[in-house]
């Protein structure tokens, strides 16, 4: 729902992500973190322009 | 604002203690805590602070219930709004239903967002650019998303008033642009936000070169007709409407409707009745839709009861047993549908309905009228 009302407002849902993981799967965080991060950094800036 | 000059403007010291209002109030009947009488009666004693830091400020639902039975005329809704805007400034916040969600919504679309909420229009007929005629559809594609779940279509709404208005021979104009009215910002007390939402709008749609705005959604046309003239003057277009547009349609004729609907019986939404009071015109076109079949509620037009909560802010059980007890009223009147003409009603309503099992469905005047539409 939060994806579709993203869209709504002209901002990439690719932003948004939610991910279940596991306190003993450390390994499975850094590399969604670390993914997630690059993938922000190459949309670049938000369309907002609050949060620099 | 400040509470002596809030109780000036809203006529506050002419309060006779007579307990009318509280009498009337559909909070105080679930809530007894709350009560409009004492709120009136503890800012004129000087006891506004402990007033503005009190979250029950915010479940006064504004329905101008007390108002229209005020024998002194104070006008509470409004005595409440300027007390929130102060609360605001002190920080006082109220509860904001699901979750702040709708204020966030708000908020973003004054930080500069590009929508892209119109793609049902053009789906459902001819919509333009540059018209006339601006028809500002508010938060239904925002609903529709978000009540979705509760079984409430609110698109189909503005669907049908687009093929109705083209069915005229209208093409209006529908706008990514188009902000939130800032009706419910208004009356949570955030004003600054509320006149950004507002300018806004004025712009777009003076863009649009259009000379009159439809609306169906009752708090965009009240809060347009007069919350808009109040802090911007005059707009330079016309604020119509869509019943009324629709009475005359079929005054003339280039609207026709069959008679034959089953039975109904139709509330008075709070902004639509007791603040904008048209009262005649949804009723006129449900009794062109079914005619001996058309029922009223034992408290209907200036007595109608609200659907429960309003502006996102403080749903309560106390909105849930107002909600039941209305839904159990239009019951008793044997219709089969319940007809409103407010979204956010439809939406409250539908809510309380999903939990009862009720003989009972509950549709928008609008989607009731395109049933009826004889081709």
């Amino acid at each position: 729902m939060t994806r579709e009302l993203l869209e709504l407002m002209g901002i990439n849902n690719e932003r948004l992500a939610l991910e279940w993981v596991s306190s003993a799967e450390a390994g499975r965080f850094t590399e969604i973190v670390t993914s997630f991060t690059q993938k922000i950094k190459d949309l670049g800036k938000n369309p907002l322009g609050v949060a620099a | 604002m400040n509470i002596e000059d809030a109780a000036q403007l809203t006529q506050s010291y002419y309060c006779l203690d007579c307990g009318v209002c509280t009498g009337s109030c559909p909070v105080s009947r679930v809530l007894p805590s709350f009560s409009p009488r004492l709120i009136v009666e503890k800012a004129l004693l000087g006891l506004g602070d402990e007033l503005l830091r009190d979250q029950e400020l915010w479940s006064c639902l504004t329905c101008s219930r007390c108002f229209e039975r005020c024998p002194s005329s104070i006008n509470f809704p409004e005595f409440m709004r300027l007390l929130r805007e102060e609360a605001t400034k002190l920080g006082t916040q109220p509860v904001y239903s699901h979750h702040g969600m709708l204020q966030t919504i708000m908020e973003l679309q004054t930080e500069g967002i590009n929508q892209k909420k119109s793609e049902w229009a053009k789906e459902a007929g001819k919509v333009a650019k540059k018209s006339d005629t601006f028809f500002f559809v508010g938060c239904m594609p925002y609903f529709q998303v978000i009540f979705r779940d509760i079984g409430v279509d609110s698109l189909s709404v503005s669907k049908n008033i687009i093929k109705i208005l083209n069915g005229a021979g209208i093409k209006p104009v529908v706008s990514d642009d188009e902000h939130c009215c800032g009706h419910d910002m208004l009356w949570n007390g955030q004003v600054e936000l509320f006149k950004k939402l507002a300018g806004h709008n004025l712009e777009v749609i003076r863009k649009s070169g259009a000379k009159r705005v439809v609306f169906n959604c009752p708090e965009g046309y009240h809060t347009f007709k007069h919350h808009y003239t109040e802090h911007f003057g005059d707009l330079g277009f016309e604020v119509v409407h869509f019943y009324d547009l629709v009475g005359q349609m079929l005054e003339e004729g280039s609207l026709t409707v069959e008679n034959g609907a089953s039975s109904l019986t139709y509330h008075d939404p709070c902004r639509l009745g007791r603040m904008a009071k048209i009262y005649d015109g949804p009723r006129n076109i449900l009794q062109r839709i079914a005619a001996d079949q058309f029922l009223e509620m034992e408290r209907n037009r200036e007595n109608a009861v609200c659907c429960g909560t309003s502006g996102w802010a403080n749903c309560s059980s106390g909105s849930k047993q107002i909600q039941v007890e209305r839904l159990l009223e239009a019951n008793a009147t044997g219709a089969q549908t319940l007809v409103t003409a407010c979204p956010k009603c439809q939406i409250h309503l539908n809510c309380a309905l999903n939990n009862l099992e009720l003989d009972l469905q509950i549709k928008d005047l609008t989607t009731v009228l395109a049933e009826a539409i004889s081709v």
